[in-house]
């Protein structure tokens, strides 16, 4: 069941059953599309299992947008239809992928095995945060479910693909993180010159596609 | 009439930026909101030299920039309060100031507050990124002449008969204060800390620690019995929100900051007092009131 709360003074939280679940993700893609629609609300945040939505006060008010929501009928199962997949490749190369090694050892895998693992499941977008641009996408098969590192690394680099507990996700920008690092596209997965900015967003689904370096570099000065 | 005018940078400052009302709309991409952390000074600085409200203007922390213009200028410099001089003469913040060719702004020794913003009549010739010219922190290329450096040049389409306005007193204007009293409301997730430690959250006043920029304030003090915080499934943050962390220390979240988190969100500041809180800066106090 969804419970709507306020959050702040021109803002509401909208709060699904706490659980990384597909299901709830489609309700959250479903309210995300149908509030889009709605002149009242400024910006909203799309998370795993809530929703965030500042609204501009001169229009509206907390209990007239509550209710507005509480009102649509969405139907999780009609959001799933128009689901694009995108493809990204990833060389999982040891000079790709730092983590792959150890990672692998400590799930009792050999590193094939994570990579083959990876490459199987079709991952959701639940949503986006932490940098701009960075895709959380889920769930793994249970077998590649592991723990952040214990010291982040100070500088992850652009494109690097990482796991954490139940997640997956693409670095858009270099910057500091945790994640255990298996790979590494060549592709740029945020691009604020390109005028499509974000290859990814919330409800787009991803199959990674396992490449050598010779490719790699060859994709990576196409892009360049 | 209007003529081009440049401004060159030949101190940065501290921390000076070109900022405006930010971006809305794309926080479902994990971009920050951005945008001046003073919206109140901001806009009255561009009301007085004519600007529309979202035209860029600099925001200088704590330590200002020396500016040198290169063409007649009206410019108004409001917020915190510097020492801020024309040439060789202080001028006023909350005024009017025209500018002759060749003059040089040095912003000098903070009085009070930490954020002042200068605006200069006229159309910024400014690279904005998805409608804002506000900074990004990770990806800096996105606006590269947003985060003020050394040597920098600003081109401005300077309007000299800009129709110009005084002081508007209806705009709320945050008092510079050392302390301050803030009103928040409970956050989604007040009820999961202790009553201990709320009774230290209202009944304390706690002090912003050095660790104090656009992305947040950590406060400097601990909440007792705060330890039991457990994580939770990450979930939307937005300007104002106070969350706990881990180690028990509140953390005020801010423009820049990132747009979900995982820790406790147990009071948000109400948006009215936002302006007040960007004023403040390291060693300040805050008390906060339950509204």
């Amino acid at each position: 069941m969804m419970k709507i709360r306020p959050y702040g003074s021109h803002a509401l939280l909208i709060n699904f059953e706490q659980k990384i679940d597909l299901e709830i993700h489609h309700l959250v893609k479903g309210y995300f599309n149908a509030i889009s629609e709605f002149e009242e609300v400024s910006y909203q945040i799309p998370a795993y299992c809530s929703i965030t939505v500042v609204f501009d006060k001169k229009t509206t008010d907390y209990e007239h947008l509550k209710s507005k929501i509480e009102l649509l009928e969405i139907e999780p199962s009609k959001t799933t239809a128009k689901t694009t997949t995108i493809e990204i490749p990833v060389c999982y190369e040891a000079a790709y992928a730092p983590d792959l090694a150890s990672l692998a050892q400590e799930l009792n895998l050999k590193p094939e095995e994570v990579i083959s693992l990876h490459t199987a499941e079709t991952y959701d977008v639940y949503m986006m945060g932490f940098l701009p641009g960075f895709p959380y996408l889920g769930k793994l098969p249970v077998a590649l479910e592991c723990k952040r590192k214990s010291t982040p690394r100070k500088q992850v680099k652009a494109g690097n693909v990482g796991l954490a507990g139940q997640q997956t996700g693409i670095y858009p920008s270099d910057a500091p993180g945790g994640w255990q690092l298996i790979g590494q596209t060549p592709l740029k997965i945020f691009d604020p010159h390109r005028k499509d900015a974000f290859l990814l967003k919330m409800g787009d689904r991803v199959q990674f596609k396992s490449i050598n370096a010779e490719t790699y570099i060859k994709i990576k000065q196409d892009v360049e | 009439m209007s003529n081009d005018l440049t401004l060159t940078f030949l101190k940065a400052g501290l921390q000076t930026t070109l900022q405006d009302n930010g971006r809305k709309g794309y926080q479902q991409l994990g971009i920050p909101k951005g945008g001046a952390l003073d919206q109140s000074s901001a806009s009255m600085a561009n009301h007085i030299v004519g600007n529309e409200s979202d035209e860029p203007l600099l925001e200088i922390t704590m330590a200002g920039p020396e500016i040198l213009f290169d063409s007649d200028a009206i410019i108004a410099v409001t917020g915190a309060h510097f020492d801020v001089y024309s040439d060789n003469v202080l001028i006023e913040n909350d005024k009017v100031h025209y500018l002759e060719s060749g003059t040089m702004i040095r912003f000098d020794k903070l009085n009070a507050g930490c954020r002042a913003y200068l605006a200069v009549a006229g159309n910024w010739k400014v690279k904005k990124w998805k409608d804002s010219v506000s900074p990004l922190l990770q990806v800096a290329e996105a606006t590269p002449n947003s985060v003020i450096k050394k040597g920098t040049k600003i081109n401005i389409n300077s309007s000299y008969l800009n129709h110009t306005n005084l002081w508007d007193k209806k705009i709320p204007y945050p008092a510079l204060s050392n302390k301050v009293r803030l009103r928040v409301l409970v956050g989604p997730e007040f009820h999961s800390i202790s009553r201990l430690a709320i009774a230290n959250f209202f009944g304390k006043g706690h002090k912003v620690s050095n660790d104090a920029n656009r992305m947040g304030y950590r406060l400097s003090s601990q909440l007792e019995k705060a330890t039991e915080i457990k994580e939770l499934i990450s979930s939307g943050i937005i300007p104002g929100t106070v969350q706990l962390t881990g180690s028990g220390q509140p953390i005020i979240l801010l423009n820049d900051a990132q747009t979900t988190g995982g820790y406790p969100r147990i009071a948000n500041i109400i948006d009215e007092d936002l302006d007040q809180l960007a004023q403040l800066k390291p060693g300040d106090e805050i008390w906060f009131s339950l509204i």
